[in-house]
């Protein structure tokens, strides 16, 4: 069942894909006698055919999880969504700290274990990762506004 | 054989340099560490050091010599966690799980552990002699490859992985579909035309190789490191004073050297990695060797068959990716998508353009593994403390690693919610059944194959025949088909054989 809605789902996309492919890519001019719409066609088509194949004999059946393993995906997508929407504005140090501390702790480690981690990676981390390998990292919009307004500039 | 000479002389001047030595050693400690590591294996590890490797600045051939010592030193580091945790790296290791745990328990840890590390010695170096001797006469031959026979060899390197990667041929397929797919998107190089960029600015160039093997590689592995959640430490067996006894190896030397010679040639067929090479050579050593049936309960041979081909398949891997510019296996797919950041197109002018990065990889293969084997042989308990490492460290570090890596190069927010939406669609892939090696096989891959097609064509002016005008392209096709028939021949026969032992019974 799941294989059959997954492959539904690619099935839908690749279906796009193929009408983009027939309809819309075309070249004013071109030197090669395929031109840039020939091979997403045929490509369209094998997808097409697979997709095919697994709608009619699917293998997977059941996604086999508990209800609480999927509550520890959702929840770590989302933890991974807002480490990457706060990167930049509170800086590679605040953010790690917390999504550091949160992730650890939701997995089962102690609460003050992973105040350790989390500040340790967000430290550490800051200080080996752009002092000693001269990576570049946010130091984040809202400590940069404290601290000198002209980094910014440099670091983004 | 001059060429093999002078090559190997210009290749250790590069890899003597005391920077790379230090890379090379860097790389092979960091992973044995990542092997080691329960659930990482060389893949996830090469994918998520890629970024931050690319981002020190490093020369291409120092950045190649780190990421090559990473990806060897964990096909060398996989056995430790599957020795004493039984539970593989990845599948590469899973063999060795069964003769290596076994022996493990019954009080030979030590023993084990450094017969293994000796066996992926042999095998390691086995392949790097090897991949010396054959590169440069593959090298040579393939420079005469004519667009259409390229168009074959692509042919013949899907054919070989959907025949031997996976449980499922057609989710193999549509793996390398989808990573070809992907490879389509931005502007299309012989015309300027943009396709499926749906006017976003971002992917006119075609989406970032990096975004792509982090998200599918890295964040996915995280994901499935979150769903086998275990709270508590997983109890590992402790490593006691056994050694390897002299009598051991020679015990295994056959055995060592058929799975290596077996482990190299699996690892060069385009597509096919150490997993493959690494069941073959204990099944094969099973049917030679297991007379008295003590295979899967400690027996050193079947603890050294997987180990010994694993390491030969990591090196013959790297042959069809660097004379070819077709990888051996996934993990070979996302060294070459590094040389492409680079600038460097692997294939056969690679040996005559840039000796530099062809020959110093080759020779730091060779001190990798000496590197290795001494490395391994004292240090083992220190790797085998790692294994005790809590999973909920672990996984938050492998998200900032990743992180890291991609805001470093990309610089872009945004691309961190991308890597971790492709890992989302990675974790349901593997879900499912499909292996992700194929899709990045497809997706390194794609504009080769799609260009040589073209080119092909335009030489023919349309005509689709060239495609098979020559004998090197029917050779190719002929031995694509033969790939995909000699399995399912193979599966047949051994199905009648069972039938016939049945009957015998009866």
């Amino acid at each position: 069942m799941v294989d059959r809605i997954f492959a539904g789902v690619l099935l839908i996309v690749t279906l796009a894909y193929a009408v983009i492919a027939f309809t819309a890519i075309s070249a004013p001019f071109q030197y090669d006698p395929l031109g840039p719409e020939s091979w997403p066609q045929i490509l369209s088509i094998v997808a097409i055919a697979c997709l095919l194949v697994i709608l009619w004999k699917p293998d997977a059946t059941k996604m086999d999880m508990t209800r609480k393993a999927w509550f520890r995906l959702a929840a770590t997508v989302i933890m991974l969504a807002a480490y990457a929407e706060l990167y930049e504005p509170l800086g590679f140090i605040l953010s790690t700290i917390l999504f550091g501390t949160s992730l650890c702790a939701m997995l089962g480690a102690g609460l003050v274990r992973s105040l350790v981690f989390g500040a340790t990676a967000g430290v550490a981390g800051y200080l080996l990762c752009v002092s000693l390998l001269d990576l570049n990292l946010p130091d984040g919009e809202l400590i940069e506004m404290l601290l000198e307004p002209s980094v910014q500039e440099g670091a983004s | 054989m001059e060429a093999v000479f002078s090559g190997l002389a210009t290749g250790f001047a590069v890899a003597l340099d005391p920077f790379n030595l230090f890379l090379v050693l860097a790389g092979c400690f960091a992973g044995t560490l990542i092997g080691a590591l329960p659930g990482l294996g060389p893949i996830n590890g090469v994918a998520i050091l890629l970024p931050i490797a690319y981002g020190l600045g490093f020369g291409p051939e120092s950045a190649l010599i780190l990421l090559a010592g990473i990806y060897y030193g964990a096909e060398y580091g996989g056995r430790i966690s599957s020795i004493l945790l039984n539970v593989p790296g990845d599948a590469s290791a899973v063999m060795t799980t069964l003769d290596g745990n076994p022996l493990a328990r019954s009080g030979n840890a030590g023993r084990a552990l450094s017969l293994s590390a000796v066996a992926s010695f042999v095998g390691g170096t086995f392949a790097v002699i090897l991949m010396s001797l054959f590169a440069p006469v593959i090298a040579a031959f393939a420079v005469t490859f004519s667009p259409a026979n390229y168009v074959a060899l692509m042919v013949f390197a899907f054919a070989s992985l959907a025949s031997l990667v996976g449980k499922s041929t057609v989710k193999t397929l549509l793996g390398a579909t989808i990573g070809l797919m992907l490879a389509t998107i931005g502007i299309d190089a012989n015309t300027g035309i943009p396709r499926f960029t749906f006017g976003i600015p971002d992917i006119l160039a075609g989406i970032d190789f990096l975004i792509v093997v982090v998200g599918l590689f890295g964040m996915a592995e995280l994901l499935t490191l979150v769903e086998h959640q275990v709270s508590g430490k997983l109890k590992a067996l402790p490593v006691d004073k056994s050694f390897v006894k002299w009598a051991d190896l020679v015990v295994c030397k056959w055995t060592i050297i058929r799975s290596s010679i077996i482990g190299f040639f699996i690892g060069i067929l385009p597509g096919t990695g150490a997993s493959v090479a690494s069941a073959v050579a204990y099944g094969t050593e099973k049917r030679i060797a297991d007379k008295d049936k003590t295979f899967g309960t400690g027996d050193i041979r079947g603890l050294a068959a997987p180990e010994a081909a694993n390491n030969a398949a990591a090196g013959g891997a790297m042959v069809p990716m660097l004379t070819l510019g077709i990888p051996g296996s996934g993990t070979t797919a996302i060294l070459l998508g590094a040389l492409l950041m680079f600038n460097i197109q692997p294939g056969p002018m690679m040996f005559a353009q840039r000796p530099d990065v062809a020959w110093g990889l080759i020779a730091s293969m060779y001190i990798g593994n000496v590197a290795l084997l001494v490395i391994n042989l004292p240090l083992v308990g220190l790797f085998a403390r790692m294994l005790t490492i809590p999973q909920h460290y672990l996984t938050p570090l492998i998200a900032i690693l990743a992180f890291i890596g991609i805001y470093t190069i990309v610089g872009n927010p945004f691309d961190l919610l991308l890597i971790t939406l492709l890992g989302v669609f990675g974790w349901f892939l593997r879900k499912l059944d499909f292996s992700l090696a194929p899709i990045i096989l497809g997706f390194v891959l794609g504009s080769l194959f799609e260009n040589n097609l073209r080119r092909a064509l335009s030489i023919s002016g349309g005509d689709w025949s060239i495609l098979w005008m020559d004998y090197k392209s029917i050779v190719l096709y002929v031995l694509a088909l033969a790939v995909v028939i000699a399995p399912i021949w193979l599966g047949m026969r051994a199905r009648k054989m069972e039938g016939d032992a049945t009957h015998e019974k009866v």
